[in-house]
């Protein structure tokens, strides 16, 4: 594969749902986690790159001590502390054991041994809370609470070093690659076993790194973790509030929102996992996944059980893939109408990796009313597909977006809007298709869809998006991921082994000037 | 309400004040016969209060006809609403935010509320520096139990920075507000002190945290420091937090600890009265100096709420509204009718010799005037308040010149106690004040 200039490292702040897992994970499931942090922002289209820009707030602080001492009472309560921690102390205050404690539990905390200084740090923090409170537990409660408001845990800390294999100028240390890999492929801190590798050095080796590659994706937390991927892709975070006017949309209600994001992930995991196949199917496929709320909108039979049933759209169905769900048509919409910009906006942005400037300031944008002459969208945003100033980017846009007018600002089908038939034919650079599943065909063979979606992992793995140098090692990576029939595992192998995931640079560089 | 004189009181007031500075919250028994200073002649505390609205108004119908003060001037249709509160408003119109409008909407709102041009590339914009709240709260936020607050009538991200790619989220669920000011850490007037062991070694843990945080600053990159740095400036204002548990409660005379809100549900989509729920909760957290730079969201740039009886959202309405905007103009009200329940709110909590808006600003602001081009020229500006006189009220002023926006931005930091230099950086900047707001 060609040779990559990585970029300098940087920071990346925990996402909530990071955070959550991870706790999760130390203490064992059923642990409260309470409040939130600072929510996650989204930069390039991605919250994963959002991360590695954003600090954490004065409020995000402030909660995140509240919630670290919530978190660090129940992992200590007794029926809990047994599984993390390692001694049965001698007294109120012991010493020896809470400093055992903070090395072995810091260790998992911080994805990283502690040093002997850190070590001492913590642990002479919680022997003097011990003394204070008498109770040598009470007292790792604030070990706890200090291990989890530590910089170390709240930001992944992958700084790099030197490369003394010389395979790379400066790479991930083992360690670093631990966290990547479990943060990437299951969404959370890295197990035991993966610490393990990193300690025996086999993160920096192919073959060590391959096979923890391997062990993870083979697992069905993967299923979970890639999954969180596929809905930053999608920018799902955007359905939490979703709102439409419930005049106009009776099919509206509080839950809408999250069945039409478990719609499209359960589709994801079938067609990605379930199916190991062509991810390119997320476009086509007929199969999908309805509860009876979903199932009343799109008028199809429901399922007999409370929860998803998957189901079939008849072939004569315009509705097809992703883009015949609510996550997409709804979320791409007003509260009261459509909207072909948004649509197009999106499949533009999301599936082919478009870079669409924003609006200019000081234009008129109105779209004109409904009159006799000019009733449906498509009539009405003609002055946008005409007008020079606007078509160079509305053409762009519109013309995908109009394909979808066949569904209504909430996702329901339609064929006539203000009376007049729907014509949702139109062309996707240079391919001519009648309808949205004619579209949906065209998206599926355009020559950017598989490269967008190799470039898109890349992004969401590093944390940032990718840079001149690094350009035609994304291109390798497009190239694998449709010569072995655009299938997801096959991607995250490659990349993953890949300098692209392995290699950066100290920090600071600008890789831009170290050619 | 009894209350009785502890025993720091009486030795305070004993010493008259001055010898024993101890930064003691003021005490309301404490306060000289008029009610507006404290025996030892300090001042009652001066705040610095935003509410902001997303894309802004139509000036036509937003400028008064007439300029002057009092009766020289008369509101105008989208102002009616603030007519119970004229004589305590100032409407500057005729502004202009000095930045490049590269950015629908956030251009304006980092070129009025920082004076800087955003930066950043497509898609990725922020912020250069911060928003004047947290200039101010560097200034004036370091006697209170928060330097600063966010709140929000929707959940959304906020409109408050402590520099790039530095947010301030706000809080938008009453209950949520409630129990951060008022639930665990607060005590009201006349209650004891927290005293808890617990408190210290919190404390011992967050310098364990910086000394962390400090080490780990050494080994990053120059983008990271400044995170850390902000970091590291979280932690130190909690630090202070916990450390002012232990100091006896804030003691302004209308200060009691509030109702517990209902919890979200009630409201469901209704912002209007979950808003109203949220004012009288940051009237109560001002009037117990909990803090001195308040920003309240009632939405954000973009916002596309869809306000009763209103036939689309507020953002989508502003593009492809046809002339008059009908549906624009309407929501406008409704924004103005809820700016009037702000202050009034503010304007209930009785405070020395009048109420609490005699020692306040509100900057009621939003990030464009005409939302429809994203206008920058004619950006709405109403203040309400005297923050403590040193502005007028009942005035409308024109300026017939277009002047830099950030002169009303320098006037409010004077106001508040703060002497810049300058406000703003670059063709935004401005050394001068709007003299003709100030008393």
């Amino acid at each position: 594969m060609p040779a990559v200039n990585p970029e300098a490292p940087t920071l990346r702040r925990l996402t909530n749902e990071q955070f959550r897992n991870t706790v999760d994970d130390l203490f064992g499931t059923g642990i409260v986690v309470p409040g939130e942090l600072d929510p996650d922002e989204r930069f390039d289209g991605l919250l994963a790159l959002g991360a590695a820009r954003t600090a954490y707030s004065p409020r995000g602080i402030e909660n995140i001590e509240s919630s670290a001492y919530l978190i660090a009472e129940q992992a200590l309560a007794p029926d809990r502390r047994d599984a993390i921690v390692p001694c049965t102390p001698t007294g109120t205050v012991d010493s020896d054991c809470s400093a055992r404690f903070v090395t072995e539990f810091g260790r998992r905390a911080w994805r990283r041994p502690l040093t002997n200084d850190e070590v001492t740090r913590i642990s002479t923090v919680a022997d003097s809370a011990a003394g204070t409170l008498g109770d040598f537990h009470d007292g790792l409660e604030f070990a706890v609470a200090a291990l989890l408001q530590a910089p170390d845990f709240l930001f992944r800390v992958e700084l790099g070093e030197v490369d003394p294999d010389g395979t790379f100028g400066h790479r991930y240390t083992g360690w670093e690659m631990a966290s990547r890999l479990s943060f990437l492929l299951w969404n959370t801190t890295p197990d035991d076993e993966l610490l393990d590798a990193a300690e025996r050095g086999d993160l920096t080796t192919e073959d060590g790194l391959l096979a923890q590659t391997e062990r993870l994706m083979a697992s069905p937390r993967a299923t979970d973790g890639l999954t969180a991927f596929f809905n930053d892709w999608m920018r799902f975070s955007e359905l939490d509030d979703l709102y439409k006017e419930p005049l106009v949309f009776p099919h509206m209600s509080d839950t809408l929102g999250a069945s039409a994001v478990e719609e499209s992930e359960r589709l994801f995991k079938l067609v990605a996992f379930d199916a190991g196949g062509d991810l390119r199917d997320l476009l086509t496929s007929r199969q999908t996944f309805v509860d009876r709320e979903l199932a009343a909108l799109y008028d199809v039979p429901a399922p007999v059980r409370d929860g998803f049933a998957a189901m079939q759209h008849p072939e004569d169905s315009l509705r097809r893939g992703l883009l015949g769900h609510a996550s997409f048509l709804a979320s791409n919409a007003h509260p009261v109408s459509t909207s072909a910009t948004l649509r197009g906006k999106f499949i533009r942005e999301v599936f082919l990796c478009a870079e669409l400037p924003g609006p200019p300031s000081g234009v008129d944008t109105s779209i004109p009313p409904v009159t006799e002459q000019a009733r449906t969208l498509r009539e009405r945003v003609q002055q946008h597909l005409t007008d020079p100033s606007c078509a160079s980017c509305h053409r762009n846009m519109d013309l995908v977006g109009l394909a979808f007018e066949n569904f209504d600002g909430i996702a329901r089908y339609r064929t006539t809007e203000e009376g007049v038939t729907i014509d949702s034919s139109g062309e996707l650079d240079g391919v001519a298709f009648d309808d949205a599943a004619g579209l949906a065909d065209a998206l599926r063979e355009h020559e950017d869809l598989g490269p967008c979606i190799a470039m898109t992992l890349a992004r969401y793995a590093n944390g940032y998006r990718e840079h001149l140098g690094q350009l035609e090692a994304l291109g390798w990576l497009g190239e694998e991921f449709a010569l072995q029939g655009y299938a997801l595992e096959p991607l995250v192998l490659e990349l993953t082994a890949s300098p692209l995931f392995r290699a950066t640079n100290p920090v600071d560089t600008d890789p831009l000037e170290v050619e | 309400m009894a209350r009785s004189l502890d025993r720091r009181t009486v030795l305070k007031g004993l010493l008259g004040g001055a010898a024993i500075s101890i930064g003691l919250p003021p005490l309301e028994a404490m306060l000289d016969a008029s009610g507006t200073a404290y025996a030892d002649g300090g001042a009652l505390p001066r705040r610095f209060v935003t509410f902001f609205w997303g894309n802004g108004m139509i000036p036509e119908r937003w400028t008064p006809s007439a300029f002057g003060a009092g009766d020289e001037w008369e509101l105008s249709e989208q102002l009616l609403p603030l007519a119970s509160i004229k004589h305590r408003i100032a409407v500057i119109t005729g502004t202009e935010v000095r930045v490049p409008n590269r950015i629908p909407h956030f251009s304006g709102m980092g070129g009025l509320l920082c004076g800087l041009d955003p930066i950043g590339e497509e898609g990725n914009w922020t912020v250069a520096g911060p928003t004047i709240d947290q200039i101010l709260a560097q200034e004036i936020g370091g006697e209170t139990r928060f330097r600063s607050l966010e709140v929000g009538s929707r959940p959304g991200d906020g409109v408050s920075f402590n520099g790039p790619n530095s947010r301030n989220p706000f809080e938008a669920s009453p209950r949520a507000f409630f129990n951060r000011i008022f639930g665990e850490g607060f005590t009201a007037p006349g209650e004891e002190p927290i005293l808890d062991p617990k408190i210290g070694l919190r404390r011992s843990v967050l310098d364990a945290v910086m000394e962390q945080t400090a080490q780990l600053e050494s080994r990053v990159g120059t983008a990271d420091q400044q995170r850390l740095d902000q970091h590291l400036s979280g932690i130190r204002d909690l630090e202070l937090r916990l450390q002012r548990m232990e100091d006896d409660p804030p003691n302004l005379a209308s200060c009691e600890r509030p109702d517990e809100p209902p919890t979200d549900d009630t409201w469901g989509n209704n912002i209007i009265e979950r808003g109203r729920v949220m004012h009288d909760l940051v009237a109560m957290a001002l009037a117990c100096d909990q803090t001195r730079v308040l920003t309240y969201a009632h939405t954000m740039p973009v916002d596309n709420y869809v306000y009763p009886g209103i036939p689309d959202g507020h953002h989508r309405l502003t593009h492809d509204e046809p002339e008059p905007q009908e549906g624009v103009h309407g929501v406008t009200l409704q924004i103005m009718e809820e700016f009037a329940h702000f202050v009034q709110a503010l304007d209930a909590i009785p405070e020395g010799d009048g109420t609490m808006l005699d020692n306040l600003v509100v900057l009621g602001t939003s990030e464009v005037s005409e939302a429809r081009t994203h206008s920058l020229e004619e950006i709405p500006i109403v203040l309400a308040g005297s923050a403590c006189g040193f502005l007028k009220q009942d005035i409308h002023y024109r300026s017939s010149t277009r002047e830099n926006a950030s002169k009303v931005m320098l006037s409010l930091m004077r106001a508040m106690g703060t002497n810049p230099a300058a406000f703003g950086e670059g063709d935004a900047m401005s050394t001068d004040s709007l003299g003709d707001i100030e008393a």
